[in-house]
């Protein structure tokens, strides 16, 4: 069996591609308008930068859109191969089958962040009716096509080498409680956890754009700990299943989507407002709000399976 | 004020099948003057309101009214800008069949979150300009000409605009609604708008209200 045989891999290697294209097209123009851009004058050649700037905007805005959106396909993509990658019980196993796959997932994630601050960077762009975030933004825009080559090349690799005759280890055996951070016990981590959290409220709340920047990348890591070594064994109701990516299953009632793009959105806006004010040199406090919100729901959900089980039990796990 | 400077406009420029619409077009209008601007079909008159709309974009040039360049204005800005300071009369009206006379008017305000009672006293308030409020109840698609022609005034008075641009106003009626309109000018002056109409009618020729006369030939200003 070959793996570009599959549904779900030729329609996610099959959009990847046309988007790229699509922004390869894109950055035709965007060399072009880095190149000639000068707002203040009326040329001919200027008129028709500035036209072109819109379908470019058009066309990354619709790409951007479509990769945020692909990323979850590629999750789901995952979960499928799980039932044709031998060994495999989730995506833990698929990601895991190769050294390319965990790579591909951080640098994916990594890609969907740089994407969300290029769309607010645009948004700012567009708004402050002369285009002075342009340079800039485009800039950015070059940095992030980048990573997206490098994403497709990593890709190929990954599945290339997915072994289809050869069994993977999972979750069991991926994940062990001796890999913890700082050398943390699970309830020592659970309340890192919750300080973390407190420190991400306060710093939101205050606007402390380098501070809140720091504490949510912190809490990003924790909460990746957290999540896979504390609460999960109370969605799995386990208390030896610690897996990150289960919780993404149907059995689960897909309750890990939630969890992570809870964080993710959190954290997100958490750390906007700093590579905003770096890239462009501008202050911008009212994303706070936003992570705030999306950080406290992905703290409840989380913590909702921990007292729900407690109140039928009694106990902790 | 408007200020046109340099203006040029060029449609497939650098094709085969280029076409100059507008060659260097220098022009200033001062504030509640009346201006006619003529010209055979084909001359680039259209082109020029279009231009002073905000409808479509320049090859080159500038084009600053009240301050404000509206060919270097975002998409976005540029809407708003014509829906506060423009009202546009289009040769073919442009009305919304379906709706009545007064939803018409009302389109405009839509976008402006305003509360219902001083909607309706500012529709009313055009619709009795544009002598038409007899009609506010009456589908757009029921009216005369003469009557479309007044509803399409009275939208383009309704967000009470510094600017009015008429393109061809009378190619669609006959004679005497012709005149109706000519005298509907009148009271644009009145209203102290700046006043810009397009046109070919030979009716608008010799006009004592008008304050200057505009020739448009082989997109140049003669």
């Amino acid at each position: 069996m070959n793996i570009f045989l599959l549904n779900d891999i030729i329609v996610f290697i099959f959009i990847e591609v046309i988007l790229v294209i699509l922004m390869l097209i894109s950055e035709y123009s965007v060399i072009k308008i880095l190149k000639n851009w000068n707002f203040s004058i009326t040329t001919s050649l200027q008129y028709s930068l500035e036209k072109r700037n819109y379908l470019v905007n058009t066309i990354i805005n619709f790409t951007i859109i479509c990769k945020i959106i692909l990323f979850f396909f590629f999750i789901k993509s995952l979960s499928e191969l799980s039932n044709v990658v031998p060994g495999a019980m989730c995506i833990a196993g698929v990601i895991g089958a190769n050294d390319y796959g965990e790579v591909l997932l951080l640098l994916k994630i990594f890609i969907v962040f740089m994407l969300g601050i290029w769309l607010i960077v645009n948004r700012l762009d567009i708004k402050s009716k002369k285009f002075i975030y342009i340079k800039p933004k485009y800039f950015f825009f070059n940095f992030i096509l980048f990573l997206i080559l490098f994403e497709i090349f990593f890709e190929v690799l990954y599945f290339v080498n997915v072994p289809l005759k050869v069994p993977v280890f999972c979750c069991s055996t991926l994940f062990k409680a001796d890999t913890l951070p700082f050398g943390l016990t699970q309830s020592n981590l659970a309340i890192t956890f919750y300080i973390i959290f407190s420190f991400t409220l306060i710093f939101s709340y205050l606007k402390k754009i380098v501070l809140s920047f720091l504490i949510n990348i912190l809490f990003l890591f924790i909460s990746y700990f957290s999540v896979t070594y504390f609460f999960s064994i109370y969605i799995y109701i386990l208390p030896n299943h610690q897996c990150p990516f289960c919780i993404l299953q149907k059995e689960y009632f897909y309750v890990g989507y939630f969890i992570w793009i809870s964080l993710f959105l959190g954290v997100f806006f958490g750390i906007s407002s700093y590579i905003i004010e770096s890239l462009i040199n501008k202050k911008i406090t009212n994303l706070f709000k936003y992570s705030i919100l999306f950080n406290t729901i992905f703290v409840l959900i989380c913590t909702y399976f921990v007292v729900i089980y407690y109140i039928k039990n009694g106990v902790f796990l | 004020m408007t200020k046109i400077t340099n203006l040029y406009k060029i449609y497939n420029e650098n094709k085969q099948n280029e076409f100059t619409a507008l060659n260097n077009i220098n022009l200033e209008i001062q504030e509640a003057q009346t201006i006619i601007i003529r010209g055979k079909s084909g001359s680039g008159k259209s082109t020029l309101l279009s231009i002073i709309a905000g409808l479509c974009k320049p090859t080159s040039g500038d084009i600053i009214i009240e301050n404000e360049n509206i060919a270097k204005l975002p998409d976005i800005n540029i809407s708003n800008f014509r829906n506060e300071k423009i009202g546009f009369i289009f040769q073919s009206f442009n009305l919304i069949s379906g709706l009545n006379t007064f939803e018409n008017v009302m389109a405009p305000l839509v976008l402006k979150k305003i509360d219902k009672n001083q909607l309706e006293k500012q529709v009313t308030q055009a619709l009795k300009i544009a002598n038409i409020e007899h009609k506010k109840e009456q589908k757009v698609e029921n009216l005369s000409g003469g009557e479309k022609q007044r509803c399409a005034i009275a939208r383009a008075l309704v967000m009470n605009p510094s600017i009015i641009l008429a393109d061809e106003p009378t190619a669609n009626l006959d004679k005497s609604n012709s005149l109706i309109f000519i005298e509907m000018l009148k009271k644009f002056k009145e209203l102290k708008k700046t006043v810009i109409v397009a046109t070919h009618d030979s009716l608008f020729d010799n006009l004592e209200f008008v304050d200057r006369y505009i020739d448009i030939k082989d997109a140049k200003i003669e």
